[in-house]
């Protein structure tokens, strides 16, 4: 029986030995192989996953809803930023459409506000390609309410300390006209009236509980003013929107005519010259930046305080408060060393000098205000979206700087 | 201690054992039959039919330029484990495939029918072509027209300040993708006559607002306004057609479609896709990204499957579409963490190298594109690439071997179909690619011990070529040492018959590779199969002594190739 058992047990492994499933089991050829893992995973298809980001990153991008949102060509849009130079920061609602008489004529308007309570509207209609091109023409209305613009006094020796604020609003209207004759030449004309009104007394801090009328002509009483501008620019920066070489060097004119009082006609000039030079390659380059204003009031007359040119802030002299320097007359020199870090990603170094003066001839090259800092600057070569710096060494102190929108 | 204990002989131990014994054996037999065996009758593979299964249900799938951007920058997805491509046949090619098709590798082609590419028509002349639809994506302006047959066109202008740029790059990278053997659309240069643009009846695009429109004339003057003027008043465009079949959507260059049950190889695992990169480097294909991919469903409902293109060739050689490409592109990623706080902590002091490149001005149609500085190894796309990740010596060489069957004269008849016009543009262009090309075969034709073709002709002699020696960028190598053994399909076991044998000598030079395997051993006599494993001894590539092994299996009278292994992982019997 044992014998037996035994033999059973031969014949049963034997049997199992025999490869008959196992062959019938396994592939024998290299197509068959692939075809089997296909029909295995032909039992589990699912459709592709997308997490919740990329489904929301894709729908931004297929329907162009950033931009689309924030910067469409035609309808509404979010008006997003500075309404002017110490405003802080701004928001409201914009519209545009650039399709009148068959596109020629494009319609833009925007209403905005700060949470300093500074507002602004703004509403435009220009045909800037006419004539192939060459000729621009627009016309503009704006009414905007700045109620705490910052005076320090005027001259190079105000103190920080007489620190007050002032209330400026102001109805602008007018129209302009631009030849070009070259890509790099830029002609223009304009004529603007202006309504201003300026609250000095209201708050606090206001500017005639410190200051008396003389100290800042123009704060009694504040007449309309017709102002004539005429422009000469030429501009080979490249690119545009960031640029890495070339320059822009301008120079306007401009004539305020008080059109009530006589006392506050003046002429004013602006000379705004820019220049790059590029070190490697484009990569790193020296961005170099003169502006100059100067005027010059009628006989008997006084330039108001409020339209006298400034200096300090995150534009020009950014070791200083906003309009920390004013008077008749400024000089500003800046220099800066920008390379590239990363794409889109540009650090910046910087060196600012500035001064005003009462009289042209005081602009005496010495005794300057100035600072210098550091800076990195996020955008593209269409243009600085964002730029954060720290300036220092300046006798007010460190000023670090949020700003959208590139220096000069 | 131990002691020898007798067996009695009347006890049925023999039984037993050979109860066991025939269990053990059972259990042997299973394992050895059941084994995958080294070679299939059907091996090598030329054809992978991975149409077989239906894909009717396949979705198509839409990507974001910013996630897969940070997605590989950051996230660095699919599997990067070492190992060699895993769609590639036992001769380590790559099978014909619905990613795939071997042209120029595996016959000769005509000038004519590399320079032709995908195209099936002369040029077009597509005068009052109705437009039906603006262009739905990407930078450069643009519509879409439908042919006399039907068929759907899209038009697509170059940019005013680089005339002839992107078009022409745009049907040069079609033509050489296509040779190489990948899926690409038709492209065609054409001048557009303003003055015979029609406007279909229900044409529409998105206006400025994502609405649905009709298109006026304001709509095609405004965008011919931003397109290059030709002197003749007409416009250049790349005409490109409209793939077959049903759009799906993009291929990512990791993981598989999860809805496609053809597709089971692991993209980044693709020998055609991780050796795209050769490609990529020696055209500075810096776009080349998944979202730069088209998938079709192609065929009858319930046979359905996948076609993969690679797509949108506008931005190679140098050209950003638009604009020139940036410096960068080729040389870095857009972020790479090293070279950037190199920068930003030494306040630029530290300057990147490529930024200090020159490049050739003297044509708007030729963008950003040179061959002095190029180094292939070095080559980036704008973001990491799993696929090109992944990219082992093997996958590089055979990608090189196919940039080598493209002849200076070959090259000069691409580049002349993109018609250039400024004196110079096209000889730059073309003598930048020779340029490059010798580049990248120097780099990665010699990354491994290039032999290639081996046969046993009806002489028993086998022969095999060096590749990187045909393709004039090494010396003739000093000395050829096989191994030759039998080998057993069904074990995978090699058992060697020579060992140790030399072909050529430390001073001499071997012009035709020869090794007599002719009265061969008697482990030889009877064999299946055959291996032949040779190193070759160059003093310039001492990694050319790693072994390839060539497999040959008995048919007949006759030895058929069946195997070439790079990675010499035989198992040889000592």
């Amino acid at each position: 029986m044992r014998r037996l058992k035994l033999i059973r047990v031969i014949a049963l492994a034997v049997w199992v030995g025999v490869p008959v499933g196992a062959d019938a089991q396994e592939p024998s050829t290299r197509a068959e192989t692939l075809q089997r893992e296909r029909e295995e995973k032909a039992q589990n298809l699912t459709p592709p996953q997308q997490g919740r980001l990329e489904r929301g990153l894709m729908d931004l991008e297929s329907g162009r809803v950033f931009e689309r949102l924030l910067n469409p060509a035609e309808g509404l849009y979010p008006k997003i930023g500075n309404i002017t130079t110490g405003s802080g920061f701004s928001l409201g609602p914009g519209y545009r459409y650039p399709r009148l008489f068959g596109g020629q004529v494009e319609f833009s308007s925007f209403v905005a506000a700060s949470f300093t309570r500074y507002w602004m509207i703004d509403a435009r209609l220009e045909a800037p390609r006419l004539a192939d091109g060459r000729v621009g023409v627009g016309m503009h209305a704006q009414r905007y309410d700045f109620p705490k613009e910052d005076f320090f006094g005027l001259g190079p020796d105000s103190s920080r300390d007489n620190e007050v604020i002032y209330g400026l609003r102001n109805t602008v209207i007018g129209g302009y006209g631009t030849y070009r004759p070259m890509t790099w030449l830029n002609l223009t004309a304009g004529v603007d009236y202006y309504n201003p009104d300026i609250d000095a007394i209201s708050e606090d801090d206001s500017l005639l509980r410190v200051f008396s009328p003389a100290d800042a002509p123009g704060v009694l009483v504040q007449p309309d003013f017709l102002r004539y501008s005429g422009t000469v620019e030429v501009n080979n920066r490249f690119p545009r929107g960031n640029p890495r070489r070339g320059g822009r060097y301008a120079i306007a004119y401009h004539r305020y005519e008080d059109q009530d009082v006589d006392l506050f006609s003046f002429n004013r000039v602006d000379i705004d010259l820019q220049h790059y030079v590029p070190i490697v390659r484009d990569r790193r380059l020296l961005a170099l930046h003169a502006r100059a204003v100067l005027t010059d009031a009628d006989a008997g007359a006084e330039v108001p305080f409020y339209y006298q040119p400034t200096l300090g802030g995150p534009d020009d002299l950014r070791g200083f408060r906003h309009f920390r320097f004013r008077d008749r007359n400024t000089m500003l020199f800046q220099a800066e060393y920008r390379w590239e870090i990363f794409t889109a990603v540009d650090g910046a170094l910087f060196y600012d000098i500035g001064k005003v003066a009462p009289r042209r001839q005081d602009f005496h090259l010495s005794e300057f205000e100035r600072d210098f800092g550091i800076g990195f600057r996020f955008g593209t070569v269409n243009g600085v979206f964002l730029r954060v710096e720290g300036a220092f060494g300046s006798s007010a102190g460190a000023h670090f700087i949020l700003r959208f929108g590139n220096v000069f | 201690m131990c002691s020898k204990r007798p067996v009695p002989t009347g006890r049925p131990y023999g039984l037993w054992g050979l109860a066991i014994a025939a269990i053990v054996g059972a259990g042997l037999t299973l394992t050895t039959r059941s084994a995958t065996p080294a070679f299939f009758p059907d091996d090598p593979l030329q054809v992978d039919n991975d149409r077989a299964l239906d894909a009717g249900k396949a979705v198509r799938i839409e990507g974001s330029n910013a996630y897969d951007f940070a997605e590989q920058t950051f996230l660095k997805p699919g599997d990067h484990e070492p190992r060699p491509a895993v769609n590639v046949n036992t001769i380590d090619e790559v099978p014909d495939s619905s990613w795939f098709t071997n042209r120029i590798g595996r016959r000769a082609m005509s000038l004519d029918e590399i320079v032709r590419g995908p195209n099936t028509l002369e040029t077009p002349n597509i005068d009052e072509w109705p437009v039906v639809e603006g262009k739905s994506s990407g930078i450069t302006p643009g519509y879409r027209v439908v042919a006399p047959d039907g068929r759907l066109y899209q038009v697509k202008f170059d940019p005013p300040s680089n005339p002839e740029m992107a078009s022409g790059a745009e049907v040069i990278g079609a033509a050489l993708y296509h040779a190489i053997g990948y899926n690409v659309v038709q492209g065609y240069i054409v001048d557009v006559d303003p003055a015979k643009i029609i406007i279909g009846h229900d044409a529409t695009t998105v206006d400025l607002r994502g609405r649905k429109v009709p298109i006026t004339q304001a709509n095609v003057d405004r965008l011919l306004r931003v397109s290059a003027k030709l002197p003749n008043g007409k416009y250049r465009a790349t005409l490109s057609r409209f793939a077959d079949g049903k759009p799906l959507g993009y291929f990512k260059y990791f993981g598989t479609r999860p809805d496609d049950p053809n597709d089971i190889h692991p993209h980044e695992h693709r020998r055609e896709l991780r050796g795209s990169r050769v490609f990529a480097a020696w055209l500075n294909h810096d776009d080349s990204r998944g979202l730069n991919s088209l998938d079709m469903l192609e065929g009858e409902p319930g046979r359905q499957w996948i076609r993969h293109y690679m797509f949108d060739f506008g931005s190679i050689m140098g050209s950003g579409s638009t604009t020139p490409q940036a410096p960068r592109a080729g040389n870095e990623y857009i972020v790479e963490w090293g070279p950037g706080f190199k920068t930003l902590a030494t306040l630029g002091i530290y300057v990147r190298p490529w930024i200090l490149v020159d490049y050739w001005e003297e044509a708007k149609s030729v963008g950003r594109f040179e061959g002095d500085f190029f180094d292939p190894v070095k080559w980036r796309p704008e973001y990491p690439n799993p696929a090109f990740d992944n990219m082992t010596p093997a996958d590089a060489f055979w990608a090189a071997r196919l940039v080598s069957k493209f002849s200076d004269e070959a090259i000069r008849a691409v580049v002349a179909k993109a018609k250039y016009s400024e004196p110079g543009a096209a000889e730059h262009i073309a003598s930048t690619l020779i340029k490059r090309r010798d580049k990248v075969l120097r780099a990665w034709l010699t990354g491994v011990n290039p032999l290639v073709n081996a046969r046993i002709g009806p002489d028993n002699v086998l022969t095999f070529e060096n590749a990187a020696v045909e393709a004039g960028i090494a010396k003739p190598p000093t000395q050829y040492q096989y191994t030759l053994s039998s080998f057993d399909n069904a074990t995978g076991v090699a058992t060697p018959a020579i060992k140790g044998g030399v072909v050529g000598g430390t001073s001499g030079r071997i012009e035709a590779p020869r090794l007599e395997i002719g009265s061969p051993s008697p482990v030889l006599r009877d064999a299946a199969y055959i291996q032949v494993s040779v190193s070759t001894i160059h003093p310039d590539y001492p990694m050319w002594s790693n072994p390839v092994t060539f497999t040959f299996r008995r048919n007949g009278t006759q030895w058929e190739t069946v195997g070439l292994d790079r990675t010499s992982k035989s198992v040889v019997k000592k």
